[in-house]
């Protein structure tokens, strides 16, 4: 296990370097001057030349080795730079660092991230349950029906008739914002829905696997109460799929709210990641690409970790 | 089992502990829903509509626009006189005028903020429109020259950058026309006489801003300053005891960081402090307390939020949350449109009675009675001062070496009678925009009247067309030249992110090949691309828009010089541009603006290098019945402290407030 842990931490920072150079080149290519409005007026050309210098967006391989430096606080080390690990300022909106767009934002995406795999994880397992125990009853039909529902709505329709029904007509819950759990209920809720159904399904095909295998029979030949051979005995193997999905799971809901959190006008990263994609902000895609990457990386390290926890038979 | 229940107990311990939850609940009198955030709250680098907005209401500057009819309205500068040449301009500045620290505003304020407008190293997108001051063209181009020269050369040590720093201040001292006669006098001297100047004084980029602040000076620094009167009587420090400019050492340029535009941080000298701000999440505005003009105030705090979604914001309004949604943006906008026409013909006669007693349209709506299901009275169209058009490639050749049929303007003249301008705007767009036949929006410059341009005529059109050797015949319904090749396939550039150019564009294919006889075939570009074909003019005919900078029918007339960098057309005549430069020198006002109409008439009649449909409309979603204050004037600048909720306005308000709500 410690082997697995210590061989990861040295692949990072070559992932990581390989991600850098890839999305650099791509964003890059990207058409385009980020420093230009996308309407009317052009500033002059001296001094659209002398905005583009600034950032050093003239010269390709400048900015290359220059902003990683930054980042990587190999420049601060050299003391060329002031401060270590710096993303740069945003190319739209100058008066702000990356570090600082990325401090704000990544709690609120992890929250809105966590908070929906866990409903995700309550809601897909029970139904899974419901459904995979009696196979062909009513139960099953409805539970597969919604989980249908759930994964082929697209979440801006789902985020856009929950916020219609609770926050417009019913006024339970606020139409945006972000600071208190009421505001985390209908973005969490939207976000989950897509993964509950996944899980859902994942559940439901492990249950009615493990019904027919020989131990939940012995079981059932002992005298065991239909729920408890459900519970105690099938559920456990059943979910070892659930399990392996929700590494990558989590790291989606964490990293991929964009729809989700345009809709609620919640203040996380996945709107900037695009909308900075869209504009050409480089210091800002570097930014976001880079961070996500170590998340994802060390998250994946974490379910493998994980899974070997809960199955032993893997590790031999 | 246990241990798959240990797992999600964890993720949930590990969600309760991310649970990152601040409190937002902030109360402000006005909120104002905005669709971006600002790019910058540094005066002198805006460029934005949305940043001039919070320039106003951060910084004052010497002069100030009444939003009402533009008309000069005095801000840190009590009085000016011009010389009677009209080449001199001198401000008395208010002894009250306070930073929002407490320190008094002095002319040295300007002296610097102005130097950093001219300064090539600010980068700021409106330097030239300072131009007109005696000797800024020639700084600003010395200054750019010698940090070329000095990024080029060696320079081992770091204090030839020093030097040559030391140089650009005595060149601005000695060469430029923006002189602190004393701390409270302000003189500006002009290349030429510009009527206009007034007018460029009021504009966002000449707000002052605090030296010590923006630059960053050492904090011990502070009591000196304060002891002394001001910045200006102390040394300033060493650029390298500075938080946030420095001298690079290999280009030679000011470098400037902007980590001072945070709240407790920026000083301003406007009617608002920063109270917070959260990247594209909400901004607080508070009241300076040692703003100057307090009586002016009409509340005490602002919040913007960002929220970029359209749909989102109109929800957000109508949950109550905002009392202006600055940008509508959504598809259902028309049909909104449709909705406020419904009450305005369902009070139709009550409408008629208000206004003929003397109240503005605004203010007769907040006394109408409230909308019925189908009815909407919060959403305010405003035509804008903006112009939207299609532009013509007027090259002799396209990008691709391909003979150009637009270099001809007889052929534009056909393209432009052949639109029926009124059909886009009633079923196209469905917004019905004023529709235009010239550049300049009509009456939105004082002293200047648009002559008209060419009107819709199918029969001119085609006449126009034979003229220039186009014409069908073999009677297969497209035309041909002598030589019988038929008219070049027309391409028609346009942007899918504005939905609104794909059905224009989509019309005026249609109409150009009922009424001409051409084939006409789109071609939708990310704009991206789209500012690049045009930059090479790589495109023959591509939509474009244009938002007026200042008052002066020059910020939509210089479009048309050779050399604009504006100019995506690649149309150049002499005629024009000697008109032009005749105006520039013209000191009678009334002249002046005689051959700036003479030069409109003929662009927009004879050479025609763009196809002018419209104004550009703005839609506002506010209820006038709950809120004061917005301008409904085309320039579009909001001034927020003139914001007031209805339910707060007593009949005994300041009367000023009340009849500067009212619109023209």
């Amino acid at each position: 296990m410690m082997r697995l842990i210590a061989w990861r931490l040295v692949q990072l920072p070559l992932i990581l370097l390989a991600i850098y150079t890839v999305t650099f080149t791509l964003a890059w290519l990207i058409p385009g001057n980020p420093l230009e409005q996308g309407e009317g007026r052009r500033p002059p050309a001296e001094i659209e030349a002398a905005m583009l210098e600034q950032y050093k967006l003239d010269n390709p391989f400048t900015f290359y080795w220059d902003y990683l430096g930054k980042a990587t606080g190999v420049s601060y080390v050299l003391g060329q730079h002031d401060r270590p690990f710096d993303l740069g300022p945003s190319l739209r909106h100058e008066n702000w660092s990356v570090n600082e767009i990325l401090a704000a934002g990544l709690p609120v995406s992890f929250t809105l991230g966590l908070s929906a795999i866990l409903i995700a994880c309550i809601v897909g397992v029970a139904a899974g349950v419901i459904g995979g125990a009696r196979p062909g009853t009513a139960y099953d039909l409805v539970t597969l029906l919604i989980a249908l529902v759930g994964i082929s709505l697209p979440t801006f329709v789902i985020g856009t008739v929950l916020l219609v029904v609770f926050a417009v007509w019913l006024e339970v819950l606020p139409v945006v914002g972000w600071g208190s759990v009421k505001h985390l209920v209908l973005p969490a809720l939207t976000l989950a829905a897509p993964f509950a159904a996944y899980i859902a399904r994942l559940t439901r095909y492990g249950m009615i696997e493990q019904r027919s295998v020989d131990y939940v029979r012995t079981a059932r030949a002992k005298g065991v109460g239909n729920w408890t051979i459900t519970l105690r005995h099938a559920l456990k193997n059943a979910l070892l799929p659930v399990v392996s999905y929700l590494g990558p799971a989590t790291a989606m809901a964490m990293t991929g709210s964009f729809v989700v959190e345009k809709v609620f006008a919640v203040p996380g990263i996945g709107t900037h990641f695009v909308n900075a994609v869209l504009s050409k902000d480089l210091t800002l895609i570097m930014g976001v690409v880079l961070t996500y990457s170590t998340i994802l990386v060390l998250l994946n390290l974490v379910v493998d970790v994980l899974y070997r926890w809960i199955d032993p038979r893997i590790e031999q | 089992m246990a241990r798959v229940l240990t797992a999600i107990l964890l993720l949930g311990a590990l969600l309760c502990g991310s649970l990152y939850l601040d409190d937002p609940s902030v109360d402000a009198d006005i909120v104002i829903i905005n669709s971006n955030d600002a790019f910058t709250l540094d005066p002198q680098r805006m460029s934005y509509l949305h940043d001039f907005r919070l320039g106003y209401a951060l910084y004052q500057g010497l002069v100030v626009w009444d939003t009402d009819d533009y008309s000069v309205q005095p801000g840190v500068a009590e009085t000016w006189y011009v010389s009677d040449d009209g080449k001199t301009y001198r401000f008395e500045l208010s002894k009250s005028a306070r930073w929002s620290n407490g320190e008094l505003v002095t002319s040295h304020d300007f002296v610097f903020s102005f130097r950093r407008l001219l300064l090539p190293d600010s980068v700021a997108d409106y330097s030239n429109l300072m131009f007109a001051i005696e000797g800024s063209e020639a700084f600003y181009n010395w200054r750019a020259a010698q940090t070329a020269a000095f990024a080029d050369a060696e320079h081992p040590s770091g204090n030839d950058a020093q030097q040559l720093w030391r140089e650009t201040l005595l060149r601005f001292r000695d060469t430029v026309g923006v002189t602190a006669i004393d701390d409270n006098i302000l003189e500006i001297r002009l290349e030429r006489p510009t009527s206009y100047f007034l007018d460029l004084l009021c504009f966002a980029v000449c707000c002052p801003v605090h030296r010590p602040t923006v630059e960053g000076w050492p904090t011990d620094e502070t009591a000196k300053r304060r002891a002394s009167g001001g910045w200006h009587q102390v040394d300033p420090p060493l650029f390298d005891t500075c938080q946030w400019v420095a001298l690079n050492p290999d280009t030679g340029k000011l470098e400037q960081r902007h980590d001072w535009a945070r709240p407790g941080r920026l000083v301003g000298n406007g009617p608002y402090i920063l109270s917070r701000w959260r990247y594209k999440r909400d901004m607080l505005l508070e009241v300076n307390p040692h703003f100057h003009q307090p009586d002016i105030l009409c509340n005490d705090s602002v919040l913007i939020l960002t929220i970029e979604d359209a749909n989102t914001r109109i929800l957000a309004y109508e949950s109550g949350i905002g009392d202006w949604v600055t940008d509508v943006g959504v598809e259902y906008q028309s049909d909104m449109l449709a909705e406020r026409a419904c009450y305005l013909e369902h009070h139709a006669e009550k409408l008629e009675t208000l206004l003929d007693a003397g109240l503005s349209k605004i203010e007769a709506l907040a006394q109408l009675p409230l909308p019925e299901d189908g009815e909407r009275r919060n959403i305010q169209p405003i035509p804008a001062f903006a112009v939207d058009f299609y532009s013509f490639n007027c090259r002799d050749t396209l990008a691709d070496g391909r003979s150009n049929p637009f270099a001809d303007a007889r052929v534009r003249r056909a393209f432009v009678q052949a639109i029926d301008r009124e059909a886009i705007v009633r079923d196209v767009t469905r917004l019905n925009e004023p529709v235009m036949t010239t550049l300049i929006p009509p009456g939105s410059i004082a002293g200047y009247d648009s002559p008209g341009g060419l009107m819709h005529d199918a029969d001119a059109a085609r006449a126009e067309l034979e003229n220039a050797g186009w014409a069908d015949r073999n009677n297969d319904g497209l035309i041909e030249n002598e030589m019988g090749r038929t008219f070049p396939t027309v391409e028609i550039l346009w942007t899918p992110s504005l939905p609104r150019y794909k059905w224009i564009s989509l019309d005026l294919k249609n109409q150009w090949e009922r009424a001409l006889g051409v084939e006409v075939k789109l071609r939708p570009v990310d704009t991206k691309f789209y500012r690049e074909d045009l930059r090479r003019g790589n495109f023959m005919i591509a939509r474009g828009r244009w938002y007026g900078d200042y008052g002066d029918p020059t910020t939509f007339l210089d479009l048309n010089r050779c050399f604009d960098g504006n100019n995506d057309r690649g149309f150049c005549n002499d005629q024009v541009e000697s008109l032009l430069d005749a105006a520039a020198t013209e000191t009678d006002n009334a002249q002046r603006m005689q051959l700036l109409a003479e030069c409109e008439r003929l662009v927009m009649n004879e050479h025609v290098p763009m196809l002018v449909l419209c104004q550009l409309v703005t839609l506002y979603m506010y209820d006038p019945a709950e809120l004061v204050g917005i301008s409904h004037h085309a320039r579009l600048t909001q001034q927020l402290w003139r914001f007031e909720k209805r339910d707060t306005v007593v009949d005994a308000a300041p009367a000023q407030h009340t009849a500067k709500a009212s619109i023209p």
